[in-house]
């Protein structure tokens, strides 16, 4: 803004507050409405919806959905979209890149945007932004809501498994791997990569565990889990693709 | 004498307004409380305006609630946790109805805050004088996620463990600084007994605190430069029509002064009349 158009608006606002009414009652009384509604809302869906108690933590096993609180799905669902991992569309972009972007940009918005126009049709710019950025959050919370538990309770459709294969599908099951991964098809289709021909990469089961144990991050370490449960688990992804198909 | 004497002060009501008094003389409370209450605010002040305080008042819900599970909270990793919670939603006086305002109130809180942070930005309140309440706002978004992130975790429910061990890692994911940030969360390598301690103190100490003064400064702001007038108060239109109105009419007598000097470009035949191109 120039210094003119600073000085219209301070004329213009003193003017406003001339003709203006006093904050106590005109602004208290909607600020203690409103406040009082939301509350009473609040208080509703306490009493309504009620909170539970989930099962107890267990960093070694029994099945869990790594899923955040609803207003954190926006995020889930961009490392989903990010999950590629090729020159274009790298996780860090998901992890680092868009969230940092989007804090920056939140803070210095109104250094950008310094013209003295406020009325929202006249800001094009600004409307667009609105528009896209609020669409942007409600489809992707919305996408996380109804993405797949991941959890596949019957088993993966895969075929050729040994004892010890079976046992390591059961170990991928019960730790929620695939509310992350996919394997023929079932399970999530990110934030990690689809599984089915994860054999055909020729890791044997000693750098298996050691990704287990030490993963790049999103994936969680499992280095909790019983070495014989983690070597049943290294037999099974490996053979995938290959062996078990 | 008129009707309204209803007679001497008593002795109490005279003590009484005297300590209001000695009290103001060297506090200025009455007088700040006159001129906080009663100073003018734009007469276009509209209900979408009340959300900051909204937002306001559930945190301190949120705080009161918090408190109060604070009381029966066990941070402990080896059932502790977990058993506390459980006794809370299940045994404890009104616990099931204190944490289930408490959780409700978090998800109120970032969508309301959210509302608030979207009607100043379609009302471009957030312009010349008001740039710093819109970047102490933006820090209250994050620090208002930072609280939803880190409360999610004390519950100690699979979900909740697993949910922040993600977010954790994501956050170590960073480049360079990444690494120390998962450290600094975990409070070490692994997740554990530690992390819990940690996430509760930042959850219930540091960002109440921060949230607290970021407040603090938000009101400074917001007082000290006054509320918005929206754009389209009655007062904004009614102004700009008559401008509207004052360029037209302008516009107008130039024409008809100089007819020709207007309407044609420099180098147009002028004095032929008005319609003859
Ligand atoms: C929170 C989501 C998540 C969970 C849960 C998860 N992973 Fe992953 N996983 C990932 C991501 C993301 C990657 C890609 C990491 C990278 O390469 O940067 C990955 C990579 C992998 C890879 C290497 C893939 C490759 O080709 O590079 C394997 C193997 C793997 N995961 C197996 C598992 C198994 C087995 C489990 C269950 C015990 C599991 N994952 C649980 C997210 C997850
Ligand atoms: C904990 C969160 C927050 C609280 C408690 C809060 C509180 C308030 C209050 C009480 C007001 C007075 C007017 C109104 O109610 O609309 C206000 C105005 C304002 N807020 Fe917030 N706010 C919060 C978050 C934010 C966020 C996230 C932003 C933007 C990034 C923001 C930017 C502003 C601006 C620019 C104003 C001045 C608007 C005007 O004068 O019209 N605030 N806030």
């Amino acid at each position: 803004m120039k210094p003119a158009d600073k000085r219209a608006y301070d004329r213009d606002y003193a003017q406003a507050k001339k003709t203006g009414k006093p904050f106590f009652p005109y602004a208290i009384f909607k600020d203690t409405v409103i406040a009082t509604l939301t509350v009473l809302g609040i208080i509703i869906l306490a009493i309504v919806v009620r909170v539970e108690v989930g099962e107890p933590v267990n960093p070694a096993t029994t099945d869990f959905v790594p899923r955040p609180e609803w207003y954190f799905y926006f995020a889930f669902e961009l490392l989903k979209i990010f999950k590629n991992q090729d020159v274009f569309t790298p996780l860090i972009m998901a992890t680092f890149m868009v969230p940092n972007i989007l804090i920056i940009l939140l803070v210095v918005w109104p250094f950008i945007d310094r013209g003295p126009e406020r009325r929202i049709w006249k800001r094009p710019f600004a409307l667009g932004l609105t528009v896209i950025v609020t669409g942007m959050l409600c489809y992707l919370t919305w996408m996380g809501a109804n993405s797949p538990a991941g959890v596949a309770k019957g088993g993966l459709p895969v075929s050729g498994l040994d004892e010890e294969a079976t046992k390591g599908m059961g170990v991928y099951l019960a730790n929620g791997c695939g509310s992350c991964h996919m394997v023929a098809g079932v399970g999530a289709p990110g934030p990690g990569p689809d599984l089915t021909n994860e054999g055909t990469k020729g890791w044997d089961n000693a750098k298996m565990i050691a990704w287990f144990k030490a993963p790049k991050p999103p994936m969680p370490s499992y280095a909790s889990l019983p070495p014989a449960e983690l070597e049943a688990l290294a037999t099974f992804i490996t053979g995938l693709g290959t062996t078990y198909k | 004498m008129t009707t309204k004497d209803i007679g001497p002060k008593g002795t109490v009501q005279k003590s009484a307004e005297g300590a209001l008094d000695f009290v103001d003389e060297r506090s200025g409370v009455k007088t700040g409380a006159r001129w906080f209450l009663f100073r003018n605010i734009p007469a276009g002040t509209s209900w979408f305006q009340t959300l900051g305080f909204t937002a306001m008042v559930v945190f301190g819900m949120q705080a009161i609630t918090g408190i109060i599970l604070a009381m029966y909270y066990v941070p402990d990793t080896s059932g502790g946790a977990y058993a506390s919670i459980q006794r809370i939603t299940e045994e404890v006086t009104w616990g099931w109805m204190v944490r289930g305002m408490h959780k409700w109130g978090a998800s109120v809180m970032i969508i309301v805050v959210f509302l608030h942070m979207a009607r100043v930005f379609i009302w471009g309140s957030y312009k010349y004088p008001r740039e710093l309440t819109w970047v102490t706002g933006a820090v209250l978004l994050m620090f208002t996620l930072f609280m939803g992130l880190t409360g999610y975790l004390l519950v100690w429910d699979q979900k909740a463990y697993w949910a922040t061990v993600v977010a954790v890692n994501i956050f170590a994911s960073a480049p360079i600084v990444g690494p120390y940030i998962g450290d600094i969360l975990r409070a070490g390598p692994e997740f554990g007994p530690s992390t819990l301690s940690r996430f509760y103190s930042i959850h219930m100490l540091v960002i109440p605190a921060g949230i607290a003064a970021f407040i603090g400064l938000h009101l400074y702001f917001i007082m000290r430069l006054g509320i918005s007038e929206p754009p389209w108060a009655k007062r904004r239109l009614r102004i700009e029509r008559d401008e509207e109105d004052a360029r037209r009419r302008a516009a107008r007598e130039q024409a008809a002064a100089l007819p020709g000097t207007v309407t044609y470009p420099a180098g147009a035949p002028t004095g032929a009349g008005g319609d003859d191109r």
